[in-house]
């Protein structure tokens, strides 16, 4: 792919009216990262995102708002209570990428290794596309098959509204990967919510290992109403690892992802249920 | 032998340092003219394939496009492109473009072009047709009898007398044996036969190969190349070309890594001929998947060991067969797999030592000169099977080594057998401090609280292994380095060298041994290094050769001139030549007697008797006295995903003196991360076709700071008296132990012994379900 | 297309392809510092400072940098005024081949710009995209550590 022209409207509406008369030929760009890896013949017409605004996180009520060109960098540097992608945005590729990514740009156009939709889909996000009007999705909805097929031609990715971590929920994340700055081989999320010692509510999602980003919902289904303990974490990945098909690549067979699976769903669960106990993420 | 130095053996800053922190132009893409011509090549698709007809007349349309070869218009000259000395230990297989194609990779046709995109358009629009022959992608398929032959050129050959059969695809093959294996197999108390496997992997220097060329005002053509092997480069281009080699002049600027991949003739001969065609400056650099499938590997080696001990620990029989596949060209063929024998079978001691290497041709990337050669693959094989045998016999791994390891004043049949394609150099080992670093290594570590694997429990198992090594400097009676020196006005001399600086920091330490010599600062030594035509003769940075050899050159130049010096300053006080020391840039007698050397230099090239203070020597080495290391390495294994964790690595090397002690703990760390990710990360995967999957740094893993362990070097010094103050080698000794150690490592942990690398996190999972299953 | 921006505090303006990438450009203005290992933003030998942050150049493209201010490590020091990071670096025996140097400081800086005084993980998160095949990164560990250690004597 190469872009064969520039474009860099200073709002929002600039930018979805180039983007509208662009049509086919447009390509939101966003860090720039992702284009070393499209290899076509192609050409676009690129429109530079990166002065419309949007690129900050504000807390809202019971939500963080993050703007969708914001910067992974500063997710990582971002800190609060109840803030946990700061963890996530640590462990994306390296400092540099880190300092170009948006989370906009991972979330809009997903490939198999992407790391936001896995997390986003275990916090419950919600995903607010902007075009006559703003339209919020549930990260399950949005990450049920490519999101373009959630966007008319003009239509941008503007806000991930991303709950604050309550007390008595915790979060887990895990990002398998042979050296640190690797695509991922399996990367897995989890949320939970206890009352007292019951799990009321779990949030399980895989990317990476899997075609596409997806919650594990029979494994979330073994877990809700259980009493947490390392034996039922332990029972239910072993009873619901097989309810989905893990995928190898990089040299790594089918059935050693799945094995990472069964350790690190454990893994995250685990650090899902300290972080709910501890009441601190 | 203690001895007080000024300057040897001080952590000097390295000379050119400070300039490549500012990020001053000195590496060969900074001084590529405006009007360069770019080149890009075309690439074989297929592994094994004739090329029936090339149509480059669409291409030749194409805006910008200024020349095109392939082998219907350049010289058919078959030579090796392996950088060594003349005539090569390395088959003669190769032509600039042949009208065959022997890997997916291999160069088809070439590009000049006026700029990057319309080399690339060009390059697309060659039309090519091949007939695709039965490809060869293995060791094992190489040597089936039958097998296509990949080399069935006539005139392919080696220009040595060594065995050679292309036609069995066999591309090199050595042999010796000292007593009887078989008998001492049997002599055993106990004996194993296991076989190794190390596969391919790539230097990845962070600079990919790059090169220019440019015709000088009367036309010689002056070649610019990031290269460890100047005038290997000379040579070689002067062949192929079929040009006098007084026709062309090669430098060497800065360059970004090489660890063995740059002692290869792989660009400079493509630029050569476009800048002699066209008359203009050209230039090409490799991206970095050519740089992985289109430049050179480590050889893969299957490896198998029998050996053999007794209860007491003494070992009665060594038997080492290796084969490495040497992909589709077989440069460095002959010698990687000879240091297979020689570089590690002299370190213990047996009455019967077997050794076979053979190499064999397929129709992959092509392996070549990396850190280690071939003493790398086979460190891991010996040291592993030594560590097993110690373990069977209930002896403590460490108490095995220092039993048995070869000692100063001993020497090892297998010098004089395994030489590089002649016969081999007898030695007895003059400076060897292997126990020192087994003992401080091993209490580095901690190695008496590693326990035993049987007794482990939870999780994450910890586990520490070692391995011990030895390695070589130079290549004796066959390499020769040579420096020249000459004194200017103010008292400094320009010190002038063919040896080659890949960032080691060689220019530096040779300064610093000829400021040792001279009795002067380093600041008075400019230095000035691997240009063909201002510096002497040096076969260049490889074989660990450069402290050593080279710095006995610069050691006996420096010599020389001090003598003038002095017997200038005994013109000058009227007093015998012997009362007179040089120190602290001073002629200097007992008596209070004092020159500077400003002085000294300019009586001598103004005053009287004028002359020019200055000489040039060669030297060619007589042994190759090993440096030995032991390391040693903790690793913690996830028993449910086989995840391998390296905490921490100690290396303690005995390099003789360590001329600069930070430049030589610099070599060891790098050395050690390398080996590390050697051993667990760095894989190429390959289509069905040999097509590499995975070339390029997002998939080809190297580790970054984030994925280190803590390493920790350990200089442990000896003195070798044929060294320059000193010294031996240290640069490639120090990637040999991470295979060996981590894997014994991995067994004290889990109790899994590991003989293929790279020890994927799935291997481990597999071999531990394999031992509980 | 044409674009202005501040190179090192100058003001440059230059005529480039709309598909140039940043890392072409700065080189063709005389920055022979930004070096490129891999053309895929894998190595960082590439890194410099666009609009305050650190990115791969040869990943962004020189439009991006219109209008914006990029610094590579030809502004951090010179032979006779060397910034503390690279006398540090050169002291600590921490430069090999130098390939990787201009990157590596210019993600050091980005971090000690922001935190005199990071601790170990923080350099290692920081310099994560630095890759470096010669010196195992341990005396680059050292040489920062320095740095960070002075920083947290200036702030005591």
């Amino acid at each position: 792919m190469k872009i064969n022209s520039y474009h860099r409207p200073t709002t929002l509406e600039e930018a979805q009216r180039i983007l509208r008369e662009l049509g086919a030929n447009g390509l939101p760009l966003a860090g720039a990262t992702s284009h070393a890896f499209m290899k076509g013949p192609e050409e676009k017409a690129a429109v530079d995102l990166a002065w419309i605004g949007y690129d900050r996180i504000e807390r809202g009520g019971s939500a963080f708002v993050i703007g969708a060109n914001t910067r992974v960098a500063d997710l990582q540097a971002y800190h609060a209570p109840g803030w946990v992608l700061d963890r996530v945005a640590l462990r994306f590729v390296s400092q540099p990428i880190r300092g170009m990514t948006t989370i906009g740009g991972n979330v809009a156009r997903v490939f198999p290794w992407n790391d936001f939709p896995v997390a986003l889909l275990a916090l419950g996000a919600e995903l607010v596309i902007a075009g006559d009007q703003k339209v919020a999705h549930a990260a399950e909805t949005y990450f049920k098959g490519q999101p373009a097929r959630l966007y008319q031609p003009g239509d941008l990715l503007v806000e991930i509204h991303v709950p604050v971590l309550a007390p008595g929920c915790g979060f887990g994340y895990h990002k398998e990967t042979v050296v640190n700055m690797d695509f991922s081989l399996l990367t897995l999320a989890a949320w939970m919510k206890l009352e007292k010692r019951t799990i009321a509510a779990v949030r399980v999602a895989a990317g990476a290992g899997l075609p596409l980003p997806a919650r594990l919902t029979a494994l979330e289904g073994a877990l809700v109403g259980q009493t947490v303990s390392t034996e039922t974490i332990q029972a239910a990945v072993a009873g619901q690892l097989d309810a989905v098909k893990w995928k190898g690549g990089d040299g790594f067979s089918d059935a050693y992802i799945r094995q990472l699976a069964k350790a690190h769903l454990e893994d995250v669960l685990i650090e899902a249920w300290q972080g709910a106990k501890g009441g601190a993420a | 032998m203690k001895k007080q130095f000024t300057v040897v053996n001080k952590s000097v800053k390295k000379i050119d340092a400070l300039s490549l922190a500012t990020g001053k132009p000195m590496f060969v893409a900074d001084f590529k003219p405006a009007d360069a011509l770019i080149v890009k090549m075309l690439w074989s698709p297929h592994a094994h394939a004739r090329i029936v007809s090339i149509d480059t007349s669409e291409a030749e349309k194409l805006p910008g496009v200024k020349a095109i070869l392939h082998h219907g218009n350049v010289p058919r000259v078959v030579h090796t492109t392996a950088g060594q000395g003349f005539p090569e230990p390395s088959p003669y297989d190769t032509f600039m473009f042949d009208r065959k194609v022997r890997h997916v990779g291999d160069r088809v046709a070439a590009v000049a072009a006026e700029t990057v995109e319309q080399a690339e358009a060009a390059v697309k629009a060659i039309k090519v047709v091949y007939e695709e022959l039965p490809a060869v992608m293995s060791i094992e398929a190489a040597l089936t009898p039958g097998a296509p032959v990949i080399h069935d050129e006539p005139e392919a050959h080696v220009p040595i007398p060594v065995p050679y059969e292309p036609q069995r695809n066999l591309a090199a093959r050595v042999a010796m044996d000292v007593g009887d294996l078989d008998a001492g197999m049997r002599e055993a108390d106990v004996a194993l036969d296991h076989e190794y496997y190390t596969d391919y992997a790539q230097h990845c220097p962070i600079e990919p190969h790059v090169a220019m060329a440019h015709l000088a005002a009367d036309g010689r053509v002056v070649i610019t190349t990031s290269t460890q092997v100047p005038f290997h480069v000379r040579r070689i281009v002067a062949q192929t070309l079929e040009i006098p080699v007084r026709r062309i002049r090669v430098i060497k600027p800065r360059i970004g890594g090489g660890f063995g991949v740059k002692q290869e003739v792989l660009l400079e001969d493509v630029v050569a001929l476009f800048a002699l065609r066209t008359g203009r400056p050209v230039f090409w650099k490799y991206t970095r998947e050519e740089e992985f499938v289109s430049s050179r590997t480590r050889h893969p080696e299957k490896m198998r060991v029998r050996a053999g001990v007794k209860k007491d620990g003494t070992i009665t029989a060594m038997g080492l067969d290796c084969i490495t596949n040497t992909g589709a060209y077989g440069s460095h063929a002959l010698t990687v797999v000879c240091n297979s024998g020689s570089k590690i079978l002299p370190l213990y001691r047996t009455g019967n030592i077997h050794f076979v290497g053979e190499s064999c041709y397929t129709n992959l990337p092509v392996g070549g000169a990396y850190r280690g050669y071939g003493a790398t693959q086979s460190s891991f094989a010996v040291d592993c099977m030594m560590d097993e045998l110690a373990e069977l016999i209930g002896m403590d791994s460490l108490e095995f080594r220092r039993m048995n390891a070869i000692k100063s004043g001993e020497t090892s049949p297998v010098f004089r057998a395994l030489g590089e394609g002649k016969a081999g150099v007898e030695q007895s080992i003059g400076s060897c401090e292997l126990d020192k670093c087994i003992k401080l290594g091993a209490k580095e570590i901690g190695w008496k609280k590693r326990g035993r694997w049987q007794d482990k429990k939870g999780r994450f198992r910890r586990g520490i292994g070692m391995a011990a090594l030895m390695q070589g400097s130079s290549i004796p009676e066959i390499d020769m380095g040579a420096a020249s020196l000459k004194i200017n006005d103010d008292g400094s001399f320009n010190l002038l060298m063919g040896a080659t600086d890949l960032g080691t920091g060689s220019d530096t330490v040779l300064a610093q041994i000829a400021a040792e010599t001279l009795g002067c600062d380093m600041d008075k030594i400019i230095v000035y290094s691997s240009d063909t035509d201002m510096t002497p003769f040096d076969v260049g940075a490889y074989a660990s050769s450069t402290t050593y050899l080279s710095g006995m050159a610069v050691k006996n130049v420096a010599e020389k001139v001090a003598k003038q010096m002095v017997e200038v300053a005994a013109a000058m006080f009227g007093c015998p030549a012997r009362d007179i020391k040089l120190q602290d840039n001073c002629a200097v007698t007992a008596e209070g007697k004092r020159a500077t050397f400003s002085e000294i230099a300019l009586r001598a090239l103004y005053g009287t008797d004028q002359f020019q203070i200055g000489a040039v020597s060669s030297r060619i080495s007589h042994k190759s006295p090993p440096p030995f290391s032991a390391h040693f390495v903790e690793v913690e294994v996830d028993t449910l995903t086989g995840r391998v964790r390296v905490l921490r690595y100690v290396a303690a090397v005995d390099c003789g003196t360590a001329i600069n002690p930070k430049l030589a703990e610099g070599q060891t760390e790098g050395g050690v991360l390398n080996g590390i990710s050697y051993a667990l990360t760095e894989k190429y995967l390959f289509s069905p076709k040999g097509k590499m999957l995975n070339a390029g740094f997002s998939h080809y893993k190297i580790l970054s700071m984030r994925d280190k362990p803590v390493i920790t070097s350990i200089l442990v010094p000896s003195y070798e008296k044929t060294g320059p103050y000193g010294a031996k080698s240290v640069s490639e000794i120090c990637i040999n132990g991470a295979l060996p150690s981590i894997a014994n490592a991995i067994y004290n942990a889990v109790g899994v012994r590991l003989r293929r690398s790279p020890f994927t996190a799935e291997d481990v999972w597999n071999a531990m379900q394999a031992r509980a299953g | 297309m044409k674009i202005q921006f501040t190179l090192n505090g100058e003001a440059r303006s230059i005529e480039i392809a709309v598909h140039a990438k940043l890392s072409d450009v700065l080189r063709q203005l005389g920055c022979a510092s930004v070096k490129m290992g891999c053309n895929e933003g894998a190595c960082g030998s590439c890194a410099v400072m666009l609009n305050g942050r650190l990115v791969n150049s040869c990943l962004a493209y020189a439009a991006q940098a219109d209008k914006g201010i990029v610094e590579t490590v030809e502004s951090v020091g010179s032979l006779d005024h060397p910034h503390a990071i690279q006398t540090a670096l050169v002291e600590a025996g921490a430069v090999q081949c130098g390939y990787c140097m201009p990157g590596m400081i210019m993600a050091a800086k980005a971090l000690f710009d922001r935190n005199p005084s990071p601790t170990d993980e923080e350099l290692a998160i920081h310099l994560d995209g630095q890759l470096c095949r010669c010196t195992g990164y341990e005396k680059i560990q050292t040489a920062l550590r320095n740095v960070a250690a002075a920083g947290r004597e200036q702030a005591q």
